[in-house]
């Protein structure tokens, strides 16, 4: 357990040290910022159509200015923008190691590989479980500021339990990703299967199969899927359940079984 | 404590159809300065990452501190400090983090890493990140990370890149004292001959994955050809009249070589025959053949290799 509390110690100051996390919290800020500035557009239809292009949009996004819509704009920027960023986060965690050569020396060391792997899990989860926080705060706060009707306990909690649901089903499907830094042994392979899987999960969003489709499920659940729908059933979160501890523990058992000749 | 330090057999590694390590017998016991040198490509890096679990073997075996190396195994590692290649230092992390960070990985108190600090010279860079370091202190950085827990086998790759002449012989004499006062042993690849001359007790010469020449130190120093060189006012005379006398002198750049054990045993006698013949030498000097001139006989592309199993020193 202490070599599980020092692997932790270490991956966070990697974290720490690096202007990744900031530049992830910038990203996702736009999402409640850009949810805000929908939700103040669509509070005056007046004020949208004298906008044009952006009064548009927003009607597509949002439809109503209120707290339920805003959270659900909220649910869907944290599992489609979610998806990208938590997959830069995982590969930068995992690739990183590999762009910078720094994996030698984590090889062989008292401290076991799949130590540092789950430390390096518990880091992505904890920093992608932040930048939901730091989304719901901002939304909250971005939402008081806008004066939006509709808050109550009832459209509270459901809007909240969404975006985090959201965000958990998303961190799951990103696990492959840090398989694949291990195997294209840096970023570019990981981000390139994120965007393959950002578009097929489009495509698949629209012939109707999405629910079944991992990378199509959390972004359906937070009914962003499209014309074509689909319903998110019981077996499409055991899809991203298996999805996600398929890709963990192929990390897991890469690290252990690889070869690392650089 | 009896197992070697370190022992593989038949260590082979096969990438499709290039043979990177061929059947390697290598032993390095306790306490020895083992020099492992090879040409760039010849399979020093692969053997250190199979000996530290990195690489996994096609065929054949390596045992570290008596321990086999497994996949994923956890190994001997807290008693093993390693460089392999370039030093690769977690670039945003300031010298004092990354050995903070290797410091908790391996269990040690921070007063280990102090110690390799000041051993190292590296106190005036603690805070500086080690993006902004200059290659030697890179160097040293890795050093420091492979031998401040204070480890039993140190297994180096290329200990001294990018030293500069200082920084050389300032390392070459931390391995030694670690080697003579802590008994630590050093298991040291290199490409650079006169380092290895200097500092190990015993040699092994990769080549093309094989091991083509194992000795002591002291072997390899009598195994290196002797030459006697001769220089006169008219080179061509004296030529002629040492081939008169039944030598085989050999024209090179500055005058003429002599390797027949006649001569150099006695060269007062090729001096007195010069002298008869008037054709007296400017110089006279026995030569060892340098390490470099021995080790590229070996590795020469048209000398007829022995078997891959060598002569083994006794």
């Amino acid at each position: 357990m202490s070599g599980f509390v020092a692997a932790l110690r270490v991956e966070a100051l990697k974290a720490r040290r690096s202007v990744v996390p900031l530049v992830t919290a910038l990203a996702f800020s736009i999402a409640p910022l850009v949810g805000g500035l929908f939700m103040y557009i669509l509070a005056d239809p007046e004020r949208a159509r004298r906008m044009g292009l952006i009064g548009q949009k927003a009607q597509i996004a949002g439809g109503a200015s209120d707290w339920p819509a805003y959270f659900g704009f909220l649910a869907q920027a944290a599992t489609v923008g979610g998806f990208i960023l938590f997959a830069f986060v995982v590969a930068w965690v995992f690739g990183r190691e590999f762009s910078d050569g720094t994996v030698r020396y984590l090889l062989a060391l008292p401290t076991s590989r799949a130590t540092i792997i789950a430390a390096k899990l518990v880091v992505v989860s904890v920093w992608c479980g932040a930048l939901t926080a730091l989304i719901t705060v901002l939304g909250f706060a971005a939402g008081a500021a806008l004066s939006l009707p509709g808050w109550s306990a009832e459209a509270i909690w459901p809007g909240l339990a969404h975006i985090w649901a959201g965000a958990g089903l998303t961190l799951l499907i990103v696990m492959p990703v840090a398989l694949l830094a291990g195997v294209g042994r840096g970023y570019l392979a990981p981000l390139g299967f994120a965007m393959l899987a950002l578009i097929l999960a489009q495509v698949v969003g629209a012939t109707g199969r999405g629910a079944y489709f991992p990378w199509s499920i959390p972004a359906l659940y937070a009914q962003v899927a499209g014309s074509a729908g689909g319903g998110v059933t019981a077996l499409s979160f055991a899809i991203v359940a298996v999805t996600g501890a398929a890709g963990a523990a192929g990390t897991f058992a890469w690290w252990l079984y690889a070869d690392f000749s650089r | 404590m009896s197992a070697a330090a370190v022992q593989t057999r038949g260590l082979t590694r096969r990438y499709r159809d290039v043979l990177a390590v061929d059947g390697l017998d290598l032993t390095v016991e306790r306490g020895e300065i083992y020099g492992f040198l090879g040409l760039n490509g010849a399979g020093k890096t692969t053997t250190i990452r199979m000996l530290l679990g990195m690489i996994h073997p096609t065929s054949g075996s390596a045992a570290v501190l008596g321990a086999t190396v497994r996949r994923g195994g956890r190994g001997p590692w807290d008693s093993v400090g390693y460089l392999v290649e370039s030093p690769a230092p977690y670039p945003g992390l300031t010298v004092a983090e990354n050995l903070w960070a290797a410091a908790r990985l391996r269990g040690v108190n921070d007063a280990a890493v102090e110690r390799a600090v000041e051993r190292l010279g590296l106190a005036p860079y603690a805070s500086r990140k080690a993006r902004a370091l200059s290659q030697g202190n890179r160097q040293r950085l890795g050093l420091a990370t492979a031998l401040f827990h204070e480890p039993e086998l140190l297994i180096l790759d290329e200990p001294a890149n990018g030293l500069d002449p200082a920084g050389v012989v300032e390392v070459r004499e931390l391995l030694q004292s670690l080697a003579a006062e802590h008994g630590v042993t050093v298991l040291m690849s290199s490409h650079i001959l006169a380092e290895v001359d200097r500092l190990a007790t015993r040699i092994g010469i990769i080549h093309e994955g094989r091991l083509i020449e194992e000795v002591s130190a002291a072997e390899l120093e009598a195994r290196r050809a002797l030459r006697l060189v001769v220089e006169a006012r008219d080179p061509d005379a004296a030529r002629r009249s040492l081939q008169n006398a039944g030598y085989d002198p050999q024209p090179t750049n500055t005058g003429l070589e002599l390797r027949e054990p006649r001569a150099v045993e006695r060269p007062d006698d090729v001096a007195a025959t010069m002298v008869a013949s008037g054709q007296a030498p400017t110089r006279l000097a026995v030569e060892q053949e340098d390490l470099e001139a021995h080790f590229l006989r070996l590795t020469a592309p048209s000398a007829e290799l022995p078997s891959p199993v060598l002569r083994k020193a006794s």
